[in-house]
């Protein structure tokens, strides 16, 4: 492994598994998964429920650490940083859509969309915010509550707390499980368009092959096992 | 950043003020606050009125306190030094007019008294006020006693042997007793008038007080040099000291009011610990969002610790302005004892509030707030609710915030540990009951209603909330039945111990040629007159041979006993009232030297059967062994003494006489004090009466702390409801979802409610039932008496107090969509 090779790639993991003990017996829920995700590319990672799918990405996206193995996101070993750090890192680089929204009930929309900017130290949190709303249709939603929202609403303004900050790295969980498929799609084109307006990498995690297809490359977990699959 | 966690916490609590999340933990640090608030401004208010007051409540700087006048060396010296003067004699007698007699507080005081502080008197001139004091043949009575004789201004009244004049009505008289429990009108007269009523006679209860003023340099030195040469029965009084009574008796209210705050404060601080958790538990949510979004740990716990701050100044500031209301409306009640002129709160006591919501806070917030550092960010993925933290700091923190509060607050740290300890025992015995009673509702399989099974069912799936929620239950409904049931039972106790025949009056100060004129005068209304009993002033000089020194002995009414002089009695035939313990009364007509004790004192002064005991009776030594002890009910209303002697061999001692006796009808009284004017006759009808007057009064003012009680056990009980609200309701849909009707739904929520209520009432009940006759049997030395009502009584209040409790929860419950629900979760 070469540094430029790490560098080159936004995200790389290298022979990844994840132990967990249950009743004193070590079950492995990730079996040496090793990706690479380069600089504005889309990887989707397929599979069946319990395969594993949500342990990988939160280990790829810092959330949770790794038995083994290494995780180089933006160029930094996340083995080398404690919680605290991998926050850090994740203030700068990452932005999340989660298949249950995960908006914060206490705030309205648009300060769930000022959230990163704010944690960033964004003098302009507001304005950035609104017209990032503004782009995902809720201009004129902006003090609305989360509650007050249809779930495809809150799926926008997730999108637009993912993107606002342009990460380097989009991780998408399922992001159309809780939707009716017409709002799932829509969700699906805004989230493509703004992937591709903001040069953003993108970690797609679903069920859906057709949703799966869309990405560049395609890997499947199967019990715990990562392999790469066809596009 | 630091600062955007701190905005971020103040945009938090003003969003979830609005939305309700923190209505319960909010309204809970808000009744501590007010509780603890009311206590401190009461309490500041009176000590620095006394403090202020205290020179003018001695009327003196200094006050030289004794039973016979003043030395003359004394008074000299001290006029050598430059002291002002002014001698004083207190005593109780009767007074006379209108054809009436009424017992009294007498005082007689020379020229120049007031020495501090001024006197305020109506006159037929109009109001006066400053340094004034009555002239000969002229007499100074207060509102009472005019009120009591219907008396106007220039009417004749009778003191002994003596007539005057009543020239003015005392508005306020500097050392007068204000006292609480003082309700014998006062009278002033010339101190030259004193000899000229006759009343000073052999062992009349007088108390001769000089009065002494000057500069303090003069006071000092003046006190250094006569405080050594003080003898037993003799003491000195400076503004330290000042009104014992009025000190003691608002100390005891200020111990009483505190108790009940503490009670509150307990209260909330439960209720602050199940809105904490709860609020917490629907947050963890939020945090791994934010951790999730790159905030670090301290940040997080930065944003909801700013939160938690801010929550407890405003509530403190509120608390603390709601306190003062509470506060005034005490002194509003209390006005007629406290007066119009009490000196604001000090600034000190503003502070009381928002620092003890802090340190609830602290205690109770604190250790969750901490466990949030712990949240995963993971759990934005997988909803894993957290371990929940069990170290035990918690508990702890908490222990020693409470301890902190309560100590500080009754400024008695004995007493708060035994209040916490007994309140954590209780608890103890509650949560293992309670555990007990689940486990049971999960094994035994439970027939009836389905209603009831799923409800004590639902209770068992979550033993440990259960517990919780059954303890928190159990504590406010025990402030609550001893508030309400325990407290009526006490007071009619105490009513019932005294008999319908009990005697209603006291006569005392009977001189020995007396007696025969008693009998007359019973004779007079065709009843036998009752035993007069001789009664004499000794003090306890020696025990064994060896002397007797108040320093001898750490306990303070055993250092009283042994300074002052008691009642001692002879007599022949033991007092049927009295129980022999020890040893062995006396044979009739025995000269034999020995005395008889009452057990209580025995045991304060650690005497036993076999002790020889010397008494000093006016200047003659009078020693014997003690030959046995006797239980004394005090209570009677008979009299009764501490020593007594054979008559056959004290019985020549010069002594007044006792006897109590129930007048034979409403003018007896008078028409005996008539007949022997030295006599004093005190009528405890009355005298019951006005206690009754004085405790339903002093109960008002304290009602007002009540409710702040009660008001903090309702939020414990809705805190208890609202913390498995959101679990209920995922329950009730998922039921409502498999096809229950919203009657089943209700009749298996009403029914767990009901469990849990009875439960916890039950063990209110046995608390109360237990406390109340700790209380009876400790205090008012009733005999032990458990009221099993109260066992019934507490289940049915804790089932209907939790089922309407809550009421409006199960309406949510019931009327929510199962949909709205389920798609949430």
């Amino acid at each position: 492994m070469t540094s430029s090779s790490v560098n080159s790639a936004i995200l790389r993991a290298q022979a990844v598994t994840r132990q967990v003990n249950y009743h004193g017996q070590q079950l492995a829920i990730l079996h040496d998964a090793s990706l690479d995700v380069a600089a504005g590319e889309s990887v989707a990672i397929v599979g069946a429920s319990g395969s594993g799918k949500s342990t990988l990405l939160a280990i790829l996206a810092g959330l949770d650490a790794a038995s083994s193995g290494e995780v180089w996101l933006a160029g930094q070993p996340l083995s080398g940083l404690d919680e605290d750090g991998r926050a850090l890192l994740r203030r700068e680089q990452v932005g999340f859509v989660f298949q249950n929204f995960q908006l914060m009930p206490q705030f309205t929309a648009l300060e769930n969309v000022m959230l990163p900017l704010e944690l960033a130290g964004r003098a302009d949190a507001r304005p950035a915010a609104a017209a990032m709303l503004q782009r995902v249709g809720l201009g004129h939603r902006l003090d609305h509550y989360p509650r007050h929202l249809s779930g495809g609403e809150q799926q926008r303004v997730a999108l637009a707390r993912a993107f606002v900050l342009r990460p380097a790295l989009l991780f998408a969980d399922e992001p159309t499980g809780n939707l009716d498929p017409a709002t799932g799609q829509q969700i699906i084109e805004l989230l493509f368009e703004l992937n591709a307006e903001a040069g953003t990498a993108l970690v797609l995690v679903t069920h859906d092959t057709t949703l799966a297809a869309r990405c560049a490359a395609v890997y499947r977990l199967t019990a715990g096992v990562l392999a790469r699959g066809e596009a | 950043m630091r600062r955007l966690s701190w905005l971020m916490g103040w945009r938090l609590l003003r969003r979830e003020l609005k939305s309700g999340e923190l209505t319960v933990l909010a309204l809970a640090l808000l009744v501590a606050v007010a509780a603890m608030s009311s206590v401190a401004f009461f309490a500041d208010r009176i000590d620095s009125a006394l403090t202020q007051q205290a020179s003018q409540l001695l009327a003196a700087d200094l006050v030289v306190n004794s039973r016979a006048p003043a030395d003359p060396a004394w008074q000299q010296r001290a006029q050598a030094q430059g002291l002002r003067q002014v001698p004083t004699a207190t005593f109780p007698s009767m007074v006379f007019a209108r054809e009436q007699a009424v017992l009294a507080n007498l005082k007689a005081v020379a020229s120049g008294y007031p020495l501090r502080g001024e006197v305020q008197i109506r006159t037929r001139q109009g109001v006066k006020q400053g340094v004034y004091s009555p002239a000969p043949g002229e007499l100074w009575a207060d509102a009472r006693l005019l009120q009591k004789m219907g008396l106007q201004l220039g009417d004749s009244v009778r003191l002994g042997s003596r007539s005057f004049v009543l020239a003015a009505k005392v508005l306020r008289e500097p050392d007068g007793a204000v006292d609480v429990f003082n309700f014998i009108p006062r009278v002033l007269l010339n101190h030259a008038d004193l000899a000229a009523t006759g009343l000073v006679q052999d062992g009349s209860r007088i108390r001769y007080r000089l009065l002494l003023a000057g500069d303090a340099a003069q006071v000092k030195s003046y006190r250094d040099w006569l405080a050594p040469q003080l003898k037993p029965g003799t003491r000195l009084e400076d503004i330290e000291e000042a009104r014992p009574e009025v000190r003691s008796a608002l100390e005891r209210a200020r111990r009483f009011l505190g108790l009940t705050a503490i009670l509150s404060v307990t209260l909330s601080a439960a209720a602050v610990a199940l809105a904490v958790r709860r609020y917490l538990a629907r947050h963890w949510q939020s945090v791994a969002v934010l951790r999730a979004l790159g905030q670090t740990a301290p940040e997080v716990a930065t944003v909801w610790g700013s939160l938690f701050l801010w929550l407890g100044l405003l509530a403190g500031v509120l608390g603390a302005l709601a306190g003062y209301g509470v506060q005034a409306l005490l002194v509003y009640l209390a006005r007629q004892w406290l007066g119009d002129g009490l000196p604001p709160p000090g600034w000190l006591a503003w502070l009381t509030g928002p620092l003890s919501a802090l340190i609830l806070l602290a205690g109770f917030a604190l250790p969750p707030l901490l466990a949030l550092r712990r949240v995963p960010a993971m759990a934005v993925l997988r909803a894993d609710v957290p371990a929940g933290s069990r170290s035990l700091l918690a508990p702890l923190l908490a222990l020693v915030a409470l301890l902190g509060l309560t100590a500080w607050q009754i400024g008695d740290g004995p007493l708060a540990l035994w209040l916490l300890s007994g309140l954590g025992g209780f608890l103890a015995a509650v949560g293992l009951l309670a555990w007990g009673i689940v486990v049971l509702l999960r094994r035994v399989p439970l027939s009836g209603a389905v209603g009831w099974r799923h409800g004590a069912a639902n209770l068992a799936r979550r033993p440990w909330l259960a517990v919780i929620q059954i303890a928190a239950l159990s504590v406010s409904l025990l402030a609550l039945l001893t508030l309400t049931v325990v407290r009526d039972d006490l007071i009619g106790a105490w009513q019932r111990s005294l008999p319908p025949d009990a005697p209603d009056s006291f006569l005392i100060n009977l001189q020995p040629p007396q007696r025969a004129e008693l009998v007359q005068a019973f004779a007079k209304v065709g009843r036998s007159a009752p035993e007069a009993l001789p009664m004499t002033r000794a003090r306890l000089t020696e025990i064994n041979g060896k002397p007797v020194k108040a320093a001898d002995y750490t306990d303070e009414r055993a250092q009283r006993l042994v300074e002052r002089e008691f009642n001692l009695s002879w007599r022949d035939a033991a007092n049927p009232r009295n129980q022999i313990v020890s040893g062995q009364w006396w044979q009739p007509g025995s000269k034999t030297p020995q005395f008889s004790l009452e057990e209580g004192l025995a045991e304060t002064l650690r005497l036993k059967q076999g002790d020889t005991l010397t008494f000093d009776i006016a200047g003659t030594r009078w020693q014997a062994p003690v030959t046995s002890l006797r239980k004394v009910a005090w209570d009677s209303f008979q009299p009764n003494f501490f020593v007594i002697a054979p008559s056959g061999w004290m019985g020549d001692q010069a002594a007044s006489y006792i006897a109590s006796y129930r007048a034979p009808d409403a003018g007896f009284n008078n028409r005996l004090v008539a007949a022997l004017p030295n006599v004093t006759v005190v009528d405890i009808s009355a005298i019951v009466r006005e206690v009754r007057a004085v405790i339903d009064r002093l109960a008002l003012a304290i009602e007002a702390m009540f409710a702040l009680t009660l008001a903090a056990g309702v939020l414990v009980l809705w805190a208890a409801m609202a913390a498995t609200r959101d679990e209920r309701l995922y329950d009730v849909a998922l039921l409502r979802a498999l096809g229950a009707s919203r009657r089943q739904v209700r009749s298996v929520l009403l029914a767990e409610l009901a469990w849990l209520g009875g439960v916890a009432g039950l063990m209110a009940g046995g608390g109360a039932m237990v406390l109340g006759a700790l209380v009876a049997v400790q205090l008012f030395n009733l005999p032990l008496a458990l009221n099993l009502w109260l066992l019934p009584l507490g289940m049915l209040a804790g089932g209907s107090v939790v089922a309407l409790a809550a009421w409006p929860l199960l309406r949510r419950v019931t009327h929510t969509p199962p949909s709205e629900v389920l798609r949430a979760n």
